[in-house]
């Protein structure tokens, strides 16, 4: 058995780091009862999100029933063992069944189709603890992240991994250098099973463990593209940046972006402009591999970019730090504002029966003039949260302010009309609509008449 | 399976069985050795470009771990033919999970071109993965391992293999010529090694190409039977449109690509080879070697080579000039 699974922490209190969200598993499923949302765990690979389900699972005597990617999830399959396993009680005498849908933002491919509305649906109907698994937080359906609790798992400091790593090595039987360890721990980026998995592949069979064992490589090289963005502003000899470029694995396009991301390192403006000049002919090499699939391409593109700035710089060097390229951070918070976007098109061309891009290019200007006019109002109309609201009126807290008086006037609603029973109070009655302040200046909107848009 | 000897095609026929016949690669060997010893092993993934030992070590280790039975437990699929989500969830899983025969605690699925799987095919193997851990282990090669998404590159034990060296080449080499009662000169060596970059495939195509013409083998077979220009035609030709004497170039070109044969994609490689390795200026440089990829992509488009190829050495001579 591989160590990986073999030393999968059994308890909670085993799960290294990530203490905060261990913590939130445990309180959420010490009182669990129906009424309780399901968990989404979410965070890279290796952080310890699988591992952190199960021993919960093993700690509270709950059976576990899996659902992953590599299982067919439509929605009949997923009916079939999720929907089974959530509304009848276990045979096998476990006190509860916890369901465990993996892989949840991995539900769009074209063969599960139905997938990501099913398992809404069966998280409705549930009448067992759920927890999901994900990736990629910004990925999910609105609909799925309304009726879920986000639980983050961050990437694993490498002084959490040593120690970690330091038993594993005992129970086996290893000797080991705590360099050898270091190394590893460093290089697996703060995925905790890629550590495993390299001290695994570098010890087994060994009964010492030296420094220089560690063959694999990790799975992240982003130390050596550091070098290679120095040794490219330092000059080095072409032949070697053009190795380098090969082993760092990085696509041209990384590079590309590490380089710009950099040229501020450049001596004086005339050689930055050379730089940008080679940047952007190589630029155009990628795009042309990638449009017309053609991968030879990429080798002009490594070229007139790595010795086209190795000439802009003159050997001058790198003075002060090499930094990952700004435009990355920026990219995570563009994804999500397109991930709010495409949400928001979808809906309302479901809504006004409008095609997406006909609805982007003819009437987004004037539903943004509408909203910015009353925006209750078409927050209850289209059923708007914070972020989508902020898309019209690009006013992160005026929007969040308005989301929540619409919340609290719809459940002062609710509680006034409580005939319609406890299935439709079930899923109001969420942890973060906490009551906000509560001066009484909420506007009052006109009543709920059909607001028009065209 | 065995076909007659002047038939089979070489690089089957002298593949190494075991992992101590490879040449070449040795830290990976003596891992992968290891694992054998102890009868332990995690999934992993190979990367590297192609020749370089990837499926043959993938190979040599499933008939060491196996023996006898290394056909019954050990299935090598081809990624590139069959991209889709449905392949992991039908074939792939239905290897996984039946259990493993004649004894052997595992099994051993091959993935060849593991890039070529769609992410949405990734997504679904990095479990099947985990889950049949028990039965079957994995072994994924790939050229990029940036196409590989990062779910499962946690979950395998990675190796980089390195193009093969100029002493692996010939080692192989000297070995296959041993066999098959060839003679090869130094020059011919030279010349494989030339051909090859790395690539051991390469060098043994050109071995066995050479081989049908006749038994003692130069540095002329070679490149003849591979349609290869020799690195001095090649230096000669940049030397000249660099000099900015085109009509010497010319000639030069018209006896590669006419009378030689030499397709113009072949002449390019050689060019950005010759031109990477060259001592000039920079800036230079980086001019020759844009307009050799500006050519490669209008060929690519469709454009004709003739006008193209010229056109090439034009710019050549004028980015000299230019720059003087």
């Amino acid at each position: 058995m591989d160590w990986v699974e073999k030393y999968r922490p059994q308890h909670l209190q085993d799960v290294v780091g990530n203490s905060g969200a261990v913590r939130q598993i445990y309180e959420w499923a010490q009182d669990w009862s129906r009424r309780k949302k399901p968990l989404i765990l979410y965070g890279k690979p290796g952080t310890g999100k699988t591992s952190s389900a199960y021993a919960l699972a093993n700690d509270m005597n709950w059976e576990v029933v899996e659902l992953n990617a590599s299982d067919q999830r439509t929605k009949a399959a997923l009916e079939k063992v999720a929907g089974s396993g959530s509304t009848t009680a276990s045979l096998s005498g476990a006190s509860r069944k916890l369901i465990l849908l993996d892989e949840a933002d991995n539900l769009h491919g074209q063969a599960d189709r139905g997938g990501a509305k099913a398992i809404v649906e069966i998280i409705a109907a549930a009448q067992q603890p759920i927890i999901l698994i994900a990736n990629d937080y910004y990925s999910l359906t609105r609909e799925l992240k309304a009726v879920t609790e986000p639980v983050q798992f961050r990437a694993l400091q490498a002084r959490s991994i040593v120690p970690r790593l330091r038993q594993i090595c005992a129970a086996e039987g290893v000797a080991c250098d705590p360099a050898a360890l270091d190394d590893i721990a460093n290089r697996a980026g703060g995925d905790m099973r890629a550590a495993v998995n390299m001290l695994y592949a570098a010890a087994i069979g060994k009964e010492h463990l030296a420094a220089g064992d560690v063959h694999t490589s990790a799975k992240d090289e982003r130390s050596t593209i550091f070098e290679l963005v120095g040794a490219t502003f330092k000059g080095k000899r072409d032949a070697d940046l053009l190795r380098m470029a090969v082993e760092v694995e990085d696509t041209p396009d990384a590079v590309e972006q590490w380089l710009e991301g950099n040229l501020d390192h450049m001596p004086d403006l005339a050689s930055r402009a050379k730089g940008y000049a080679c940047l952007a002919r190589a630029d155009e090499y990628i795009g042309r591999t990638y449009r017309r699939q053609y991968y030879t391409l990429w080798r002009y593109a490594s070229a007139v970019m790595l010795l086209g700035v190795a000439d802009a710089a003159g050997g001058h060097g790198v003075h002060g730090r090499i930094m990952p390229p700004s435009r990355w951070q920026k990219m995570g918070a563009s994804k999500k504002q397109k991930a709010v976007r495409a949400g928001l098109s979808r809906k309302l061309s479901e809504m006004t029966h409008i095609p997406q891009d006909a609805l982007r290019e003819d009437f987004f200007t004037a539903i943004t003039i509408l909203v910015e006019q009353d925006p209750a109002k078409y927050v209850r109309e289209f059923e708007l949260d914070a972020d989508e609201l902020n898309l019209f009126i690009h006013d992160k807290a005026r929007a969040t302010k308005v989301v929540k008086e619409v919340a609290k006037e719809e459940k002062a609603k609710a509680k006034k009309a409580p005939a319609k029973g406890k299935d439709a109070g079930k899923g109001k009655k969420s942890r973060d609509d906490d009551p906000p302040a509560d001066t009484g200046e909420s506007r009052r909107d006109p009543p709920p008449g059909q607001a028009t848009l065209f | 399976m065995q076909m007659d000897g002047n038939h089979t095609i070489w690089i089957e026929k002298y593949r190494p069985r075991r992992l101590d016949e490879m040449v070449g690669q040795k830290d990976i060997v003596v891992r992968l050795q290891s694992y054998v010893k102890t009868g332990n092993l995690p999934h992993l993934l190979f990367t590297g470009s192609a020749g370089i030992g990837k499926t043959t070590a993938a190979v040599a280790l499933a008939r060491e771990f196996f023996g006898d039975s290394w056909q019954m437990n050990f299935r090598e699929m081809n990624a590139s033919d069959e991209r889709g989500i449905d392949v992991v969830r039908n074939q792939i899983k239905e290897f996984a999970r039946t259990s493993p025969l004649a004894g052997a605690t595992f099994k051993i699925l091959f993935l060849d071109e593991a890039d070529a799987l769609t992410t949405d095919a990734q997504a679904a193997l990095r479990r099947t993965m985990e889950t049949y851990a028990r039965t079957c282990r994995f072994i994924l090669s790939c050229n990029y391992s940036s196409k590989i998404i990062d779910p499962i590159q946690s979950r395998c034990a990675i190796y980089r293999f390195r193009p093969l060296d100029r002493e692996a080449v010939i080692e192989e080499t000297r070995r296959i010529a041993a066999a098959e009662g060839l003679t090869v000169t130094e020059g011919a060596l030279d010349a494989i090694v030339y051909v090859a970059s790395g690539d051991m495939r390469k060098a043994i195509n050109a071995l066995q190409g050479a081989a049908i013409l006749r038994a003692d083998i130069d540095e002329k077979t070679i490149y003849e039977i591979t349609a290869t220009a020799r690195p001095e035609e090649i230096d000669e030709l940049l030397d000249l449109s660099i000099a900015g004497r085109f009509d010497e170039a010319e000639q030069a070109l018209i006896e590669l690509t006419r009378v030689r044969g030499i397709a113009p994609n072949e002449l390019i490689n050689q060019c950005y080879r010759a031109l990477v390795q060259r001592d000039i200026d920079r800036t230079l440089k980086v001019r020759l070697i844009d307009a050799l990829g500006e050519t490669d992509f209008r060929l690519s488009e469709g454009a004709s080579s003739d006008i193209q190829m010229e056109a090439l050495l034009a710019r050549f001579v004028l980015a000299a000039e230019r720059h003087r």
